[in-house]
């Protein structure tokens, strides 16, 4: 971090949060705010004459609530800058003076009570998200009296009692008694793999090795303490980190697998007795300790809401920041110009962490350095003549890389190809056919379904099926032998977002009897949030079937991801069977009754066209 | 968070689950797994309607 803020050409906003980001790669504008600290960076030399003359006391953060700081403080020993800051919450001399005591003490004058947030704009060519993660708070699990027994604390809060720059400046020592604790036990997987619903699903992949830290560092400074480590599976698989873990064991660090059901607190001793299954031993054991370290997990940001809605990011169920392709693009988002390093994507420790971070500098820095990029051929193009400003596809392109339109001046909307990276959702919810989505286009489409349809229509099943995941799993069930109907016509779209209403409902026109609608997993779509509105489609499709006297089962939505081959084989299997139960009557209601809403629709359209456009006579004289 | 209504369109299942439509969820069929689920807008009859 030092060398962060020495370098000339990196420009370090501390205290600072982003308002807005507005443009597209290689383009962006940032707008910062940058908070009032109410001391001068540039003069601040950190004397700490002002902390020691503030009459306020509040809980210090930094040290997890163990010891208190001034109204005027350091945030941490090593922040970057090394300037003091002023907490216009704590501080009684901010407006009206009624303090300023470190005004008075503070020889170069540093403090700035009138000092203003300043707004700063900035333009940049790409973005590197890495807001880093927050620590499960365990107050809601009742069973480990975590808040209720003061000697239960978490992993975070071992940290700063063992730290020699924390509360006891090293003297590990219990928070009741103030006694070193010879008896410690650890909890792992605290809110992590866990199905309940105060808990979450996945590994928080850095605790299982901050613990075996911990307690080699607790038998290196403290030796003859006693540690036992509660666990489901230690997962020690980085580099080095077996070493480690069998270097614990010699040391002897008791690891036992199963955790306790509940903790009990001795109210004289205040020690923490605990029933554990012993799954290795099949043994049930009871222990006491001194002091309990519940191992926390990591968990998302919770401003991470505020980063996805600015960075147009998405999100996986975990509420991670999800990359692009987990394989091929592992720190690219998929907004072009936007990266992600650290645990903004997922829980990592520091070397995994510098890893992606060192990755997404270096495709930041070949982006820029690059000055131009190679924008994919597959994008939105706007046919000027029939768009009429209406918007509808500003509201739904996932990129926002749709500007501009309006309806009432009719103003046409412009795509920016440079973002666009070609879902089709825009030209599927257009009602004017304004939007040409090159190689996808709606004439290609239709001709598609025309030559499944063109012949025994009646014994084929329509598919549309996204290229990055549907289409995936076919190919995998076809290259894995899987066996399955062969009814099935597919239809690749780059995404399920691109299935347009009329390509379904050409497709029953013509006697498709079964169409199936198939795309990404919801927290897996490769653009942002594009199949959310092929729900809604689909949604809508089935109600119009309804009202026309089509049976809405005809239609079938499915999401399949490139692994899930068998997936793909089971769903021709079923759709196949639903097939063979449509009657050539309904194929022929169907066909019949969608032609005359369509000519109904076709008729209305041009009416209107008509109306809006009327011919104008000019006269000659007036033209010349 | 609201619980509604689905129907699924494969196997017939007709179940309650959650609905929000800031934060949409996948939805599934608990009995067949297919993703092809409608939300039941059906309104209920009101008992005492027809007395």
């Amino acid at each position: 971090m030092m060398d962060v803020g020495r370098h000339s050409k990196i420009n370090l906003l501390t205290y600072s949060e982003i308002e807005n980001i507005g443009g597209y790669i290689g383009n962006f504008q940032v707008t910062v705010r940058k908070k009032a600290r109410y001391v001068d960076e540039k003069e601040c030399n950190a004397c700490a004459e002002c902390e020691k003359v503030c009459p306020v006391v509040a809980a210090d953060e930094f040290q997890e609530g163990f010891s208190s700081r001034k109204a005027i403080y350091m945030p941490f020993p090593q922040a970057v800058p090394s300037v003091y800051i002023l907490d216009d919450k704590d501080c009684l001399g901010h407006n009206p003076i009624a303090c300023g005591k470190c005004a008075d003490v503070c020889e170069k004058n540093c403090i700035d009570f009138d000092m203003k947030d300043e707004i700063i704009n900035l333009n940049v060519g790409a973005v590197i998200t890495a807001t880093g993660m927050d620590v499960y708070d365990p107050t809601e699990m009742d069973e480990y009296g975590y808040t209720q027994y003061e000697n239960v604390v978490t992993s975070m809060e071992f940290e700063r009692l063992i730290s020699a720059g924390g509360p006891t400046e090293g003297h590990f020592i219990r928070p009741t008694d103030r006694k070193t604790p010879k008896r410690i036990a650890f909890i792992q997987c605290v809110g992590s793999r866990s199905n309940s619903p105060i808990g979450n699903p996945y590994c928080s992949n850095i605790c299982c090795m901050n613990t075996i830290k911990d307690s080699l560092l607790l038998m290196d400074h403290y030796p003859g303490t006693e540690i036992t480590v509660f666990y489901i599976d230690i997962r020690a698989f980085g580099k080095g980190f077996e070493d480690l873990f069998q270097r614990s064991k010699q040391a002897g660090v008791k690891y036992i697998r199963g955790l306790p059901g509940e903790i009990f607190e001795d109210p004289k001793t205040k020690n923490l007795t605990m029933l554990v299954e012993d799954t290795v031993a099949n043994s049930v054991t009871d222990f006491e300790f001194d002091l309990v370290v519940l191992s926390v997990g990591v968990i998302p940001r919770r401003d991470s809401d505020l980063i996805q809605r600015l960075l147009t990011l998405s999100r996986t169920t975990d509420g991670f920041f999800m990359e692009s392709h987990p394989k091929l693009k592992p720190v690219d988002a998929p907004t072009g110009g936007v990266f992600l390093a650290g645990c903004a994507e997922s829980p990592k420790d520091v070397k995994d962490s510098v890893t992606q971070a060192s990755a997404a500098a270096a495709r930041a820095q070949i982006l820029l350095n690059a000055g131009k990029i190679n924008v994919e051929a597959i994008t939105s193009q706007v046919l000027t003549d029939f768009c009429t400003g209406c918007q509808v596809c500003v509201k739904v392109c996932p990129f926002h890389a749709i500007t501009g339109g309006d309806a009432k001046l009719k103003i046409p909307v412009e795509v920016v190809e440079a973002a666009c990276q070609g879902c089709g959702t825009c030209a599927a919810e257009c009602n004017f056919d304004a939007l040409l989505m090159k190689h996808f286009e709606d004439e290609q489409i239709m001709s598609q379904i025309d030559a499944i349809t063109g012949e025994n229509a009646a014994d084929k099943v329509v598919a549309f099926a996204c290229n990055w995941c549907s289409y995936g799993g076919a190919d995998l069930a076809g290259l894995s032998r899987m066996q399955y109907p062969t009814s099935q016509r597919v239809i690749k779209t780059m995404c399920s977002g691109r299935v347009d209403s009329k390509f379904v409902l050409h497709a029953f026109e013509n006697g498709a009897p079964i169409v199936l609608v198939s795309g990404c997993h919801y927290a897996d779509c490769h653009y942002i949030d594009a199949n959310r509105w092929t729900v809604k489609r689909v949604d809508k499709l089935w109600d119009k079937m309804e009202r026309l006297g089509i049976r809405p089962e005809r239609l079938q939505l499915e999401w399949i991801s490139a692994a899930e081959g068998q997936k793909w084989a089971n769903t021709m299997k079923d759709l196949e069977k639903m097939r063979e139960q449509v009657t050539q009557e309904e194929i022929e209601h169907a066909m019949s009754v969608l032609k005359e809403d369509r000519e109904k629709a076709e008729a209305k359209k041009k009416k209107k066209a008509e109306k809006k456009t009327p011919v104008k006579e000019i006269p000659i004289e007036a033209s010349a | 968070m609201e619980e509604v209504d689905y129907l699924c369109m494969r196997c017939g299942n007709e179940y309650r689950g959650p609905f929000d439509k800031l934060v949409p969820v996948e939805r599934s069929c608990p009995k067949c797994n297919s993703n092809s689920i409608r939300r039941n807008k059906k309104k209920k009859k009101n008992p005492t309607a027809s007395a």
